[in-house]
């Protein structure tokens, strides 16, 4: 009982990581139509931010994070304005070719840059845990979760109740609609990508600081958010907690009763069922 | 998509790469050439570079002390490697490429079993011999293959020399954990250690397979602290086992003692862990120690200098089997006395000789035997523990709850 208990809270856990990993990707998939398969590779890349103001500025990883995101959201900017628009009306499978080609030269340029060695950002509290009846809760993934959660309510709030909220919502809903109200669009998805890698770049903050960082971990990373973004659904941010949810349970629980080797299985497997059952994902809009 | 568009990329590069080598062939003139397909990109380049950096360390210091005498006549070695990205298949079609059109005239291994087992294949079809220390596993020597040597020690004698370690110690471990990812590597090493247990009357309380490349190992952890798990063997990559420990830490999951099949020798995956890597064990078949000459280098001492000088980071068991497969090769072509492939692989087969690496000599199968010390991480370095039969210092043991450090 008391294993069941521990590995629940696990995968409650786990899953709230996962939420703060898929938010930035279903946000600029929602909003701007483009899968962004680079996504994982900018997690990676908001991970060595955070791994060099750690160790080199000897920030505390959660109060670098601002800072990672800050420089990530500059990144995802110039990288929508410079690159992506010129692909923003084009159909879907030229999008997925440019972000695909991102991801490759992204991962190889981390490789020559900071080289193949792992790293981990290790702050002195990196291990600390509270006893709970028995269940063993671990303060940073505990602090990580709670950072997505609230990551995840802020950006459900920006988009619901702000002008630039509004205005991004409005453009990826009728875009001459839009653009007769004065909104300029090119702006818009430029600030909505730099604040889908702003996410990326904190998740990659946090994922340092309970995993371990290389210049491959980027594919596992964006399969994982593409599976919790289709699990949960696009059309509310919320979604991604409800898939993160999902997710981390489904896997822990699976280790648990099946095995370790069909955790990808059961989540996968989950991710056709909802395809079939729920094709907008569990908070989706029904058609 | 994303899977068709990897392998189509590779292939692109690879097709540019080939026409903008020159065709002629390496092999001729007092040239010998050995080819190899090493990951020197993508997730295994982490540990693919040893063997780079071996092969090239070796074929220069061959070549600075004289190169190779063949039948009276001087040669130089060269080195003709490919990256094969971490790509299994696309290290197939390399090895395809050395053997068929670059026409190198011995073949050196690239890093890992899995890689191991399907280039080998090349190197039997075509009758060029292989000499590889990058496949431990016990099935690429089980093919009757005649073509592929390969000097790491079997994978599944990986964790003999840590059982024995176990029945010496006191207290004595009784409930044990057998963890190991599901590649052709790991799986050797968890079919031999099962075995090894039984013999030794330890049970293995916790038996499980996971998916190569996992990261979260919450659920495992959460199990081995419920079962009050005492030791705890893990069989799996150095990614994996990073987040293991890591893990560990954060859900106060202390065992009286985890090993390793990988990562206590290395001195990059020590340094990402700091001080939360100390009493992990482990084991290598190689230390730098001046007892194991060399013909070339002098000994594994001055070896290990040589490349911290060269290369700025330390040598591992990695790098130094990769340096015995140029050496085993080299003695192989001057007691031919030919380059001609069946004879230089009738020469591997009897070697006989020290190297740096330790005594080269190779099983009917192809396969190096060589005894496994258990080292630990002591004070932030690997300390030999215990040779397989008696303990060389004391083992840190049992390990100290994770709060109590």
């Amino acid at each position: 009982m008391d294993l069941l208990l521990q590995i629940l809270v696990n995968g409650i856990l786990q899953g709230g990581l996962y939420a703060i990993m898929a938010l930035g990707l279903a946000l600029v998939w929602g909003v701007l139509n483009i899968v962004n398969l680079a996504h994982g590779a900018f997690i990676m890349l908001g991970a060595y931010i955070s791994w060099y103001s750690f160790s080199w500025l000897g920030l505390d990883p959660f109060i670098g994070l601002p800072l990672t995101a800050v420089l990530m959201f500059g990144v995802g900017y110039a990288i929508q304005r410079g690159i992506l628009n010129l692909v923003a009306r084009a159909p879907m499978f030229n999008t997925l070719l440019i972000t695909f080609g991102l991801e490759v030269v992204l991962t190889y340029l981390a490789q020559l840059v900071f080289s193949a060695d792992f790293r981990t950002i290790n702050p002195s509290y990196s291990g600390r845990n509270i006893d709970v009846l028995g269940v063993t809760i671990p303060v940073v993934r505990l602090a990580a979760s709670g950072l997505a959660i609230l990551l995840t309510l802020v950006m459900w709030r920006f988009l619901l109740h702000t002008r630039l909220g509004r205005a991004i919502r409005a453009t990826a809903q009728n875009l001459p609609a839009a653009r007769l109200h004065g909104v300029e669009p090119r702006h818009l998805y430029a600030v909505t990508f730099g604040l889908g890698l702003a996410l990326a770049g904190a998740a990659g903050g946090l994922y340092g600081t309970v995993s371990q960082i290389n210049p491959y971990i980027g594919a596992t990373l964006t399969a994982k958010s593409f599976a919790i973004s289709i699990i949960g659904g696009l059309d509310t941010p919320l979604g991604v907690i409800a898939g993160g949810l999902v997710l981390g349970l489904i896997e822990a629980l699976t280790t648990l009763y099946v095995g370790p080797t069909f955790a990808d299985v059961a989540s996968f497997g989950v991710l056709v069922l909802v395809l079939i059952v729920r094709p907008s994902g569990l908070l989706g809009r029904t058609a | 998509m994303h899977t068709l568009l990897r392998d189509g990329l590779p292939c692109a590069a690879l097709a540019l790469a080939l026409s903008l080598s020159s065709p002629a062939s390496h092999a001729a003139g007092n040239e010998i050439v050995l080819g190899a397909s090493v990951q020197l990109t993508g997730p295994v380049a982490n540990t693919g570079r040893y063997y780079k950096d071996a092969y090239q360390l070796a074929v220069d210091q061959i070549n600075r002390k004289g190169g190779v005498q063949v039948g009276g006549k001087k040669y130089t070695l060269a080195l003709k490697i490919y990256d094969n990205q971490s790509d299994v298949n696309l290290s197939v079609r390399q090895y395809t490429q050395l053997v068929s059109k670059d026409k190198v005239n011995f073949l050196l291994g690239p890093f890992a079993s899995n890689f191991a087992l399907a280039d080998s294949a090349v190197s039997e079809k075509y009758q060029i011999p292989m000499v590889q220390g990058g496949g431990a596993s016990d099935q690429i020597f089980s093919r009757g293959f005649k073509y592929v040597f390969g000097t790491l020690a079997p994978a599944s004698n990986y964790f003999g020399s840590t059982i024995a370690m176990l029945k010496q110690l006191k207290p004595a471990p009784a409930q044990i954990a057998l963890l190991y990812a599901d590649d052709a590597f790991d799986v050797s090493v968890a079919k031999g250690t099962r075995p090894l247990l039984e013999k030794a009357g330890l049970k293995a309380v916790i038996d499980e397979r996971y998916s190569s490349n996992a990261s979260d190992f919450n659920t495992l952890l959460s199990q081995i602290k419920a079962k009050q798990t005492d030791a705890v063997l893990v069989a799996g990559h150095e990614t994996e086992i990073l987040n293991f420990i890591r893990q560990a830490k954060s859900l106060d999951v202390s065992p009286k003692l985890y090993s390793f099949t990988v990562g206590v020798p290395s001195e990059d995956f020590r340094k990402a862990l700091g001080a939360d890597a100390e009493y992990a064990f482990g084991m290598t078949a190689w230390l730098p120690s001046e007892n194991l000459k060399d013909d070339w280098f002098g000994d594994a001492a001055q070896f290990a200098k040589a490349w911290g000088a060269q290369y700025r980071y330390e040598p591992d068991y990695h790098a130094a089997s990769g340096v015995s497969d140029v050496e085993a090769i080299v003695k192989a072509i001057e007691k031919a006395g030919s380059l001609d492939p069946k004879a230089v692989r009738d020469a591997l087969a009897a070697s006989d000789f020290q190297s740096l690496y330790g005594h080269i000599a190779f099983a009917d199968n192809g396969q190096i035997n060589l005894d496994q010390v258990v080292i630990q991480v002591q004070n932030g370095k690997p300390a030999a523990v215990f040779d397989g039969s008696k303990f060389l210092r004391d083992a840190k043991y049992p390990m100290p709850d994770w709060s109590k450090r």
